[in-house]
């Protein structure tokens, strides 16, 4: 039952409705039109017949989302306020951008682990045979 | 001074709503079969458009909501605040104004010289 609403679910979440509110409204909507079906069959109707009645008399998606849409009360609040959004958004963004090479070091430890003893063992021989060349150039 | 009062006129689903709800606490397919049986179902409207009513008036304290498991079935009640009572206060009071002045203009006024 619940994909019963599905594309109202997906046109509430693209309208920029608070997800808290579509999803009550798809459950509420989902449990009342179980409730209309039951009654229209206790009423003597056909499980198609009542499904219809039922469907009918809970009203269009179009007309709920415009009801929805209509009260801004509902909507999420960086729907409301787009451009204070905006500027949270960017600041935050920026804030983060200094912390990303930690993050990335973190996030790839073992890379950075194996390149940090690559680089120490390569150091190593260089130097070795530097030295030992020096020695060389010194005692000949 | 006359009084104005702009968001009254598309305020009447949730002066009906807080009614219903004034009594006791309900869930949705409840407040529309009341509503429907009080009003004698002079309204007509898509079931379904109760629930941005309900969750506006919750948004704006008016009305709070507990989930409840009844039957097996999820139920999600709801019930009037002291702010809501309040806001059911006020509304009533405008409807009354309202209709009293809507009355009187049925009642022939316009046009009639022997009520101007």
């Amino acid at each position: 039952m619940p994909e019963q609403f599905e594309a109202l679910r997906l046109e509430l979440r693209q309208r920029g409705v608070a997800p808290l509110y579509v999803e009550r409204t798809v459950a509420e909507l989902t449990a009342h039109l179980a409730d209309l079906e039951s009654a229209a069959r206790a009423a003597g109707l056909s499980d198609a017949e009542a499904e219809r009645v039922a469907r009918a008399t809970i009203g269009d998606d179009r007309a709920i989302a415009a009801a929805i849409l209509g009260r801004p009360e509902l909507l999420a609040w960086s729907t409301r306020y787009p451009r204070v959004a905006y500027c949270l958004q960017s600041a935050a963004t920026i804030g983060t951008l200094p912390g990303l090479p930690l993050v990335f070091c973190i996030e790839h430890r073992p890379e950075l682990a194996r390149w940090v003893a690559s680089l120490g063992i390569a150091v190593t021989i260089v130097g070795g045979l530097m030295a030992a060349l020096n020695a060389l150039i010194v005692l000949v | 001074m006359a009084q104005t009062n702009p968001p009254f006129l598309s305020g009447v689903p949730e002066l009906i709503v807080l009614r219903m709800l004034s009594g006791r606490e309900m869930y949705g397919y409840e407040i529309v079969k009341a509503m429907r049986l009080v009003t004698g179902e002079a309204i007509g409207f898509g079931e379904g458009v109760i629930y941005p009513v309900l969750h506006s008036l919750e948004e704006t304290g008016a009305l709070k909501a507990r989930r409840k498991s009844v039957n097996g079935r999820e139920r999600v009640y709801y019930s009037v605040t002291s702010k809501g009572k309040r806001r059911l206060e006020h509304l009533s009071g405008e409807w009354k104004r309202v209709s009293t002045g809507v009355n009187s203009a049925l009642g022939g006024a316009v046009g009639d010289p022997e009520h101007a």
